[in-house]
């Protein structure tokens, strides 16, 4: 490579927010106010910061320890416990470090209660009543029904009545209800956040690309956590104005960027540097992912004088709670606006809910849009049955079939 | 056992030997056949719309077709059933009904829809949360479009015949569950391999078919004088629980290795029936509230509901000595509560026996030596 690749400098902003957010918690666990609850990541946090309840997300957990390689460990804990080698490794991995102790940072503080919203898989159904058996905590459970046309108004009558239900609940929890106000505020400020993560996001449609989809899987972890805060506004303010200021001077994430990929599903966390490395290594940049997108879903169905109908459609979930037909449409749509030369899927052995259909879609966008497809047998954070070389290897073949492809052209 | 016995289990044996044969029948004189893929599929509106309903099950063999399409690591009856779909096997159905359980089937039913367009492909969506007036409102509202996307392709459904579609359900499972309880108390007069027989059977037959041959069977077995076993060794009593279990061979392994099945707990079993019977004026709301209110599969959330607590009961009522685990690799549900589970079998001093299965494959001979150690250990207690 003749040019390095540039560092990002909100990084070091984000790593000082996350760790304060973290600290906090930390105290509020020792201090035993305000409360916490553990969240699934597509779960309603607004309500909780509107409540003033910390939440913590099991998610971001186990994929630090997906990151650092401590998963493979705490995945055997959790197995040495009766729990499959066959289930989620983030599950496995978060409750192996519940029963061990055993944390990159020390451990997720204690929650008081638990809410778990299905819009991402069934899997959290599981995982979340396996926590409340172990914790022995209040578990408020948002049913999102899974959509396989257009969204149904019944399904989103029965987010809305869900989440109004939320609301008091959580109210009685903390003992004080949430004031309508407030909680308005707090979904104005988490739709900002989401607007402004939507163009930062759009901003990667430039050639080049101001910022790779490896560095977006790592700038997600605010728009998760913390949408709803002034913080998290803050944060992607400057990061946009960041990658504004690249797209202004032409300052390439991949240098000499001459393809442009999407990617599908989860991030596989101990590999994104490798991964990074090895597509940049053929200037192939990551443009855009349904991963990363689907944090600034904003549902179709928007009532400005009915916020929490909206709110209800936005939880109903975007890419991973919407079948086939959608996600195609979805993938052509990113296709065309990124100036695609092909898709890389990571067919990931812990999600069912978002690899089964993947093969499906490779088919069709092949088939219909002469899209081709690299699919990558992984697992978002246990590495036992990774191969550097095999991946390296197929990459090396697929980056060299586009090559063929463009000089074909 | 005398002549007029035999003939209900050999009719439910026969149907076993050729899963379809009755389905395929019935659609070469005319019927209309639906086909279900899980025990929450409201098989009642079907029914009530003329529709043969027939349970889609796995099969024996590979499933390179299939393989195609899903990754290896979905459980082998989603990718056996849908294989069997792929392989033309399933052309007599004309419509397939769906029911949102877990992420396999959720996103196997949406491939069958775009594979194979002529099995008109209904994905009822089940609510997850099985309690509270929200769920129960989406689900009636839900069943009102199913029956409404039934009627489309059949036909109206009148309120008199699904009423009357309920019942013969009803008194099905209501047969059904007595001859589980004539079992629990006589396994000796009907063995685990012919109750199983009883049930898939049951899910291939037409209802009104099979009805009056199991209410034969059980009156039968009901008066059959207990058995004369003074000076016998008894035979340990095992329960068995998990996911689909079609393949007779696992039960009947458990049974040749000198155990008696005496319940269980299985998507192909007991599951297919433990629903009661709801009086509401409106038939839909009778169906929302009879399959909210089962006892519910794995893949769902019922508050309150405790799965270990539940099959400690259930092993107890049936004085069983010992738990066997068939779950279906892959079957994220039950894998997910197996630990707790087992733990309060455990703590409650019942001994388990944990076998992963495979669907379409033959019983492994590691089954067959695990079940005699089990078998062992049960008798020398």
């Amino acid at each position: 490579m003749s040019e390095k690749r540039v560092r990002i400098r909100s990084a070091e902003k984000m790593k000082e927010m996350m760790t304060l957010y973290y600290m906090t918690a930390k105290m509020a666990e020792q201090e035993k106010s305000p409360k916490i609850a553990w969240i699934t990541s597509g779960g309603p946090v607004e309500i909780l910061h509107a409540a003033g309840v910390i939440p913590i997300y099991p998610e971001n957990h186990a994929a630090m320890c997906g990151t650092v390689r401590m998963a493979d460990r705490l995945c055997g804990v959790a197995e040495d416990r009766g729990y499959s080698r066959d289930l989620c490794s983030y599950a496995r991995s978060d409750i192996g470090s519940i029963l061990s102790g055993e944390s990159p940072i020390g451990g997720s503080p204690k929650p008081d209660f638990l809410v778990c919203c299905n819009n991402i898989c069934g899997t959290v159904t599981k995982w979340y009543q396996a926590l409340q058996r172990m914790f022995n905590v209040p578990l408020i459970f948002i049913d999102a029904p899974y959509q396989y046309e257009a969204d149904r108004p019944e399904a989103l009558a029965y987010m809305k009545a869900q989440l109004e239900e939320m609301i008091q609940t959580v109210g009685e929890i903390t003992g004080k209800p949430i004031k309508p106000d407030t909680l308005t505020e707090t979904l104005l400020r988490s739709e900002e956040a989401v607007q402004l993560w939507r163009d930062i996001q759009d901003l990667l449609r430039h050639r080049p690309a101001p910022m790779n989809s490896f560095d977006t899987f790592i700038h997600l972890a605010p728009i998760v956590t913390l949408r709803g805060t002034p913080e998290c506004i803050d944060y992607y303010k400057e990061l946009k104005a960041e990658m504004e200021e690249r797209v202004r001077d032409g300052v390439a994430a991949v240098p000499g960027e001459q393809f442009r990929l999407g990617w599908d599903n989860l991030a596989i966390w101990y590999k994104v540097k490798f991964l990074a490395d090895k597509f940049a290594e053929h200037h192939a940049a990551l443009v855009v992912s349904t991963y990363t997108e689907n944090f600034c879903y904003q549902a179709p169905d928007r009532r400005e004088d009915d916020l929490l109908w909206t709110m209800a459609a936005n939880y109903l979930g975007g890419y991973i709670n919407h079948g086939l037909d959608y996600r195609e449409r979805e993938l052509t749509e990113m296709a065309e606006n990124f100036h695609l030369d092909g898709f890389v899927m990571h067919s990931n052995r812990s999600c069912r809910a978002y690899s089964f259909g993947q093969y499906e879609l490779a088919q069709s966008l092949e088939r219909k849009r002469g899209i081709p497809t690299l699919m990558i047998e992984a697992d978002q954070s246990d590495t036992r049955a990774w191969s550097d070389e095999q991946v390296a290897t197929r990459i090396d073949a697929f980056m060299e079939s586009l090559a063929a492809r463009r000089v074909a052209v | 056992m005398s002549s007029e016995t035999r003939s209900p289990l050999d009719v439910f044996e026969a149907v076993c030997s050729d899963f379809y044969a009755a389905a395929r029948e019935a659609a070469a004189h005319g019927r209309k056949i639906a086909g279900f893929l899980c025990s929450y599929a409201p098989q009642e509106l079907a029914h009530a719309a003329g529709y043969m309903p027939v349970r889609v099950l796995g099969r024996p063999g590979g499933t390179p077709r299939a393989d195609e399409l899903i990754q290896p690591f979905a459980c082998s009856f989603a990718r056996s059933s849908f294989d069997s779909a792929l392989a033309d096997e399933l052309d007599f159905l004309d419509l397939v009904v769906f029911s949102h359980t877990c992420d396999t089937m959720q996103n196997v039913a949406d491939l069958w829809r775009r594979k194979k367009p002529e099995h008109n492909a209904l994905i009822v969506s089940l609510p997850t949360h099985t309690q509270g007036t929200a769920a129960r409102a989406y689900f009636r509202a839900e069943l009102q479009r199913v029956r409404e996307r039934i009627e489309a392709l059949a036909g109206a459904i009148d309120d008199e015949t699904l009423r009357s579609s309920i019942g013969l359900y009803q008194r099905h499972r209501n047969a059904m569950n007595r001859l589980y309880a004539v079992r629990r108390e006589h396994p000796d007069h009907l063995n685990g391999r012919q109750v199983l027989s009883a049930v898939v059977s049951s899910l291939l037959m037409p209802k009104e078919e099979h009805l009056p041959l199991l209410e034969t069977l059980v009156a039968h077995v009901e008066t059959t004088p207990a058995g004369d076993d003074t000076g016998e060794t008894p035979v340990p009593r095992v329960f068995v629980a998990g996911s689909v279990c079609q393949n007779m061979g696992f039960i009947a392994a458990i049974e040749e290795a000198g155990c008696a099945v005496v319940d269980d707990d299985l998507c192909m079993g007991s599951r297919q029936f433990c629903m009661e019977y709801a009086d509401a004026a409106d038939p839909l709301d009778a169906l929302a509230e009879m399959y909210l209110s089962r006892r519910p599969c794995p893949a769902f959330h019922a508050p309150g509901f405790d799965p270990g607590r539940h099959l400690v009961e259930k092993a107890r009522t049936a004085r069983a000595d010992g738990v066997v685990f068939l779950l279906t690799k892959f079957c994220d549900p039950w894998f997910f509560d197996y630990p707790h589970v087992n733990q309060a079998l455990e703590d409650a001093g019942i001994p388990t026996l944990l076998v992963e299965v495979e669907q379409h494959l033959p019983v492994p001979e590691q089954f067959r030596t695990r079940i005699q150690a089990f078998f062992e250990m049960l008798a020398a207690r």
